[in-house]
């Protein structure tokens, strides 16, 4: 049998209390996803708005379509978060922070080069789109290493790969289907996926580090 | 005076050893991306020698992809040598979380520039501004991570950076490009090496 006791002393039951705190972690963390996960359907929801606005009712201002939608994007998000923070006030263990960490980094770094790009008109380019997908593709990683979740290194996947794709494809007619099904489909069917999944968790009450 | 005992048992002790476990983690991925600050410096050189070959060799097609494919042959050598040196860091939560950010920036980069640069997409300037922001975005959580401040500025820089390419004259965007690499790439490896060196006099100093 497997000598458990290693030389600083570390006993098994240490092990194995270590490896449950761990896998408590991790389960927060996905848990706390989960309870965010409507933040995924709600993006795919105003990508879908902005889309078909400008697609069919370009008549109507639709030109700021996607600056009208994006900003109600952020203020929703923002309005739903304080609601959500306020009706359960809870705290975060460190694996959740890291989470937040990720995503919340990866919004302002959407944020500026969304902003910037559209401010100067820079937004049709093939690259601007390709790097909205590969930041994307980039949470969704880093955030499945943290949480050991498979089915979002897979949606990770999904987005590179729909990043390639367009730089292959390198057709406007190509970007903008594979744009409406990363961006739309993609986003939501995760966020559906991942209420579904976590659905009673005790998100991040009380977590510990 | 406050009572510190928790309705779940958790004594003052307890929360003061958790403390002490969260710094020396903290403390811990500084220094292991100090013991790996020489990648920043090898990929700020890189790329600047890149830049410096195309205005040589204009007309070239190679002159990216054997630059790139050179910068990874010495880090992965550079890296062998850390290992079998057995330096190699050990690695508790927060380290392996900011080498896994790190990580999926590499592949994300990879799978941006190698497309871009066989359909060549890489003129576009919403290119380097998607490259600066994935560097600006790894800095970002590192430093939320690792609750440090530099990296933090390092962060703002990069993304500054994105921007302007976006606003200033194409003639500039070279320009922020070569600054970025220098101030953020090799200065940032060369700072972080020094914090850690200092840090490993000072052990020593102790020990003696």
């Amino acid at each position: 049998m497997a000598n458990f006791e290693a030389d600083d002393g570390t006993t098994r039951d240490d092990l194995v209390q270590r490896v449950a705190l761990m896998e408590a972690m991790i389960a927060e963390g996905r848990q706390y996803t989960g309870r965010n996960s409507w933040i995924f359907v709600l993006w795919g929801l105003v990508d879908l708005a902005a889309w078909a606005w400008q697609s069919y009712f370009w008549r109507f201002g639709g030109r700021w379509a996607w600056p009208i939608c994006l900003t109600a994007g952020v203020v929703l998000t923002l309005a739903g978060k304080l609601m959500q923070r306020r009706r359960q006030g809870y705290s975060s263990n460190d694996l959740c922070s890291r989470v937040m960490a990720v995503w919340g980094m990866m919004g302002l770094a959407m944020g500026i080069y969304v902003a910037s790009a559209m401010w100067t008109h820079f937004d049709w380019q093939f690259s601007y789109i390709v790097g909205l997908l590969m930041m994307f593709g980039m949470a969704h990683a880093i955030s499945s290493m943290f949480l050991r979740w498979r089915m979002q290194g897979l949606v990770a996947a999904v987005y590179w790969a729909g990043g390639v794709a367009i730089f292959v494809c390198n057709s406007g007619r190509a970007t903008n289907v594979i744009m409406l099904f990363e961006m739309c489909i993609v986003m939501i069917l995760f966020g559906l996926y991942a209420m579904w999944r976590e659905p009673n968790g005790s998100g991040c009450k009380g977590g510990r580090a | 005076m406050t009572n510190m005992e928790r309705e779940d048992g958790t004594t003052r002790d307890d929360l003061v050893q958790r403390v002490a476990l969260m710094e020396a983690m903290i403390a811990e991925g500084r220094r292991n991306t100090g013991r790996f600050g020489w990648i920043f410096i090898l990929w700020g050189l890189v790329c600047l020698i890149g830049i410096g070959e195309s205005y040589l060799l204009p007309q070239s097609y190679w002159v990216w992809p054997i630059t790139i494919v050179s910068g990874f042959v010495i880090q992965f050598i550079g890296i062998a040598m850390h290992r079998r040196s057995g330096n190699w860091p050990s690695e508790n939560l927060k380290s392996r979380s900011v080498a896994a950010v790190w990580r999926m920036m590499g592949i994300a980069i990879i799978l941006y520039a190698a497309p871009a640069g066989v359909t060549h997409t890489i003129h576009q300037i919403a290119y380097i501004a998607a490259i600066f922001m994935f560097l600006g975005m790894a800095h970002a959580i590192s430093a939320v991570i690792l609750r440090w401040r530099a990296q933090g500025v390092v962060a703002g820089l990069w993304w500054a950076g994105g921007v302007a390419t976006y606003f200033v004259p194409r003639n500039y965007v070279i320009t922020i490009y070569v600054v970025e690499m220098v101030i953020c790439m090799v200065l940032f490896g060369v700072y972080a090496m020094w914090l850690e060196r200092r840090r490993a006099v000072a052990l020593e100093l102790h020990h003696a």
